[in-house]
């Protein structure tokens, strides 16, 4: 993977009618990489993908394609191809004249489109729908054809909005599966929308979270997940949901509302950071029950279960651990039911704490 | 309860389809009578004295196949004239943006409620003035474009999701290629249903061509008709409805051949 960037963002803005939906945004795109853009819907991570293929001006600021500022250049001259939530394929024309067409109005000879198309058709695995109009197929074979139509163009980005947002769960993990293979194959520089963290995690090599017009967080999958740079971003990623606890620094110790929390010497120092209140987050795999009492030292909160998902593979429960406060945890044990008293203690290594009016990790 | 409910609405349709049907079996009902029966028992559905002479006379009297000519060439004209018009102004409407877009769809789209009559005027006064009365460019000059067609168009392009336009514009398709192999092909039964009933508005147009038509060999249909039912034209009932009967059949061909289309369109419309 190269350096260069591929694409870049500087002080990107977009505002419709006064109101930024992107705000002075920043964003490098390097060569040969999978960049997804992550968020909640409405969060502008469209309208970004949107602007990089020239279909959206951005009302401030530089985009840079390759080191050449895109503004100059049409959606075409940018020379990127782009697949569309729902595909965008011309229903009146087959597979093939889909594939085929927009080579065959920019005058690409024939044997080259004929060996172009061919070597898709085999790697997409379309040759048995290549005579079937879109309204003949479905929803996993017409993002393939998308997918195609953006092979042909031989374009070195490719831009992904939502592709698998149409398709059936049951269909959904097989052509991701297929999305990361031709990328491993092609190496395309790929920026992906979603707003699916399962997908965004699966496949990028770097994920963007967004939320309110402004990039939360860039990182590896890893890092945003085990080291979230904010609340939100915390919060956005992993299900269930991380845990979030409103917690007090006082006179060096850590207390939930009245109750002390005996937590280790080093989350205290981490703590010790802030000013007085602040939030404590501990991922539901990181918080175990057990049903007796270990009576070692650290943490172990007498809980009580509330409620009982079986998944089979695991548990997911909901415990109260007083003070009106709910958590959720996760075990493999499957051995709890309503109502059972437990305790329950955090793996204190991945315990997260934010600043309580900015949202902050304090580690970073 | 649900059942008497049903019937009800049954007869109700079936007396709209009645008096919907009876002037055009009357009309052919009294082609075939002789002038005296015609008069002696118009309302009679079957003639009692079934006769063609009037079809044969008419064909002596008038150069018959001159005068659908001349009818399906005017409305060919103004058909195809309006469906150009109205298909580039719509896309234009639609995928382009320029300054003040919208007052110039409003003002266009107003054109719809002027009347007529109130153009009918300055029209002719602008035909006679470039030298185009009697000709058939002179009559479908004014039909060419129309606001009605623009509208209609535009709504059904609505129906075309705006990425695949995007989509194309990415792939460095011009306008005039997208309109011609994208746009036109998936719009194809709002175009025939839309051409259609331009068709037959003019193809039963009057008044306008008789101000601009004076010589009798571009007369078209509408036109010859007049001279059987004036006053000047005589009182040859069962030759006027003869006529008239003729001059149905070509729409009602036209209506045959493309009524999957017109049919689909209408009761398609607002699907996607």
């Amino acid at each position: 993977m190269g350096n260069k960037a591929a694409l870049e963002l500087n002080k990107v803005t977009k505002k419709y009618k006064r109101t930024d939906v992107i705000s002075k945004m920043n964003l490098k795109v390097r060569n040969g990489e999978f960049l997804v853009l992550l968020g909640p819907s409405g969060c502008g991570k469209s309208t970004t993908l949107r602007m990089m293929a020239g279909l959206e001006k951005p009302s401030d600021g530089q985009i840079l394609i390759d080191g050449k500022d895109a503004q100059k250049m049409t959606s075409y001259e940018r020379n990127i191809a782009m697949v569309f939530q729902d595909y965008a394929l011309y229903p009146n024309m087959t597979v093939y004249q889909n594939l085929e067409y927009a080579l065959k109005v920019h005058k690409v000879r024939k044997n080259e489109r004929e060996h172009r198309l061919k070597k898709i058709i085999a790697t997409l695995d379309l040759a048995a729908y290549r005579d079937r109009l879109p309204g003949q197929l479905s929803g996993g074979q017409k993002q393939r054809v998308a997918l195609g139509r953006g092979m042909a163009k031989k374009s070195r980005i490719f831009l992904l909005d939502e592709p698998l947002s149409n398709i059936d769960v049951q269909l959904r993990e097989k052509a991701r599966d297929e999305i990361q293979n031709l990328h491993e194959k092609n190496q395309q520089t790929i920026v992906y929308v979603t707003h699916d963290q399962l997908e965004a995690m699966a496949l990028g090599d770097r994920i963007a979270i967004i939320n309110e017009g402004k990039i939360q967080m860039i990182d590896t999958p890893d890092n945003i997940y085990n080291h979230p740079a904010n609340l939100f971003v915390a919060k956005f990623v992993g299900t269930p949901q991380i845990n979030i606890l409103e917690i007090a620094y006082r006179k060096e110790q850590i207390y939930l509302k009245d109750k002390l929390l005996p937590l280790s010497v080093e989350c205290l120092k981490k703590a010790a950071l802030s000013d007085g209140k602040l939030h404590l987050g501990i991922r539901p795999e990181h918080v175990s029950v057990k049903r007796e009492k270990r009576n070692a030292t650290g943490l172990e909160l007498p809980v009580k279960v509330e409620q009982v998902i079986d998944y089979g593979r695991y548990q997911q429960l909901l415990l109260n651990i007083g003070e009106e406060q709910n958590i959720k945890a996760i075990t493999t044990n499957n051995e709890f039911k309503n109502g059972d008293l437990a305790y329950a203690s955090f793996s204190e290594e991945r315990i997260l704490f934010f600043e309580y009016t900015s949202g902050i990790n304090i580690e970073s | 309860m649900n059942k008497l409910k049903e019937s009800g609405w049954h007869i109700i349709l079936l007396a709209i389809c009645l008096i919907l049907l009876l002037p055009v079996v009357f009309m052919i009902s009294n082609s075939f009578k002789t002038l005296q029966d015609s008069y002696h028992s118009m309302l009679q559905i079957i003639p009692m004295h079934p006769t063609v002479n009037n079809y044969t006379t008419l064909g002596r009297q008038v150069n018959l196949l001159r005068l659908i000519w001349n009818t399906f060439f005017m409305a060919t004209i103004v058909t195809l004239g309006k469906i150009i018009t109205g298909l580039l102004a719509a896309y234009a409407f639609k995928y382009f943006s320029f300054k003040g877009k919208r007052w110039v769809y409003l003002v266009f789209v107003s054109t719809i409620f002027v009347p007529f009559t109130v153009i009918m005027i300055p029209n002719y006064l602008v035909i006679s003035k470039i030298n185009l009365l009697n000709t058939a460019f002179g009559v479908a000059l004014p039909q060419l474009c129309d606001a009605t067609g623009i509208m209609l168009f535009l709504k059904a392009m609505d129906k075309i999701p705006n990425s695949l336009i995007e989509s194309l514009e990415i792939d460095g398709i011009s306008s005039h290629k997208i309109l011609k192999d994208i746009v036109i092909p998936i719009l194809r039964p709002s175009i025939i249903s839309v051409g259609a009933i331009f068709f037959i508005n003019s193809w039963n147009e009057y008044v306008w061509p008789t101000l601009i038509l004076k010589d009798k060999s571009s007369f078209t249909l509408p036109l010859a008709l007049q001279n059987y039912i004036s006053s000047e034209g005589g009182t040859n009932f069962p030759l006027a409805m003869a006529l008239s009967t003729i001059m149905i059949v070509v729409p009602l061909i036209i209506y045959l051949i493309f009524q999957r289309y017109i049919l689909n369109s209408i009761s398609s419309s607002g699907l996607k």
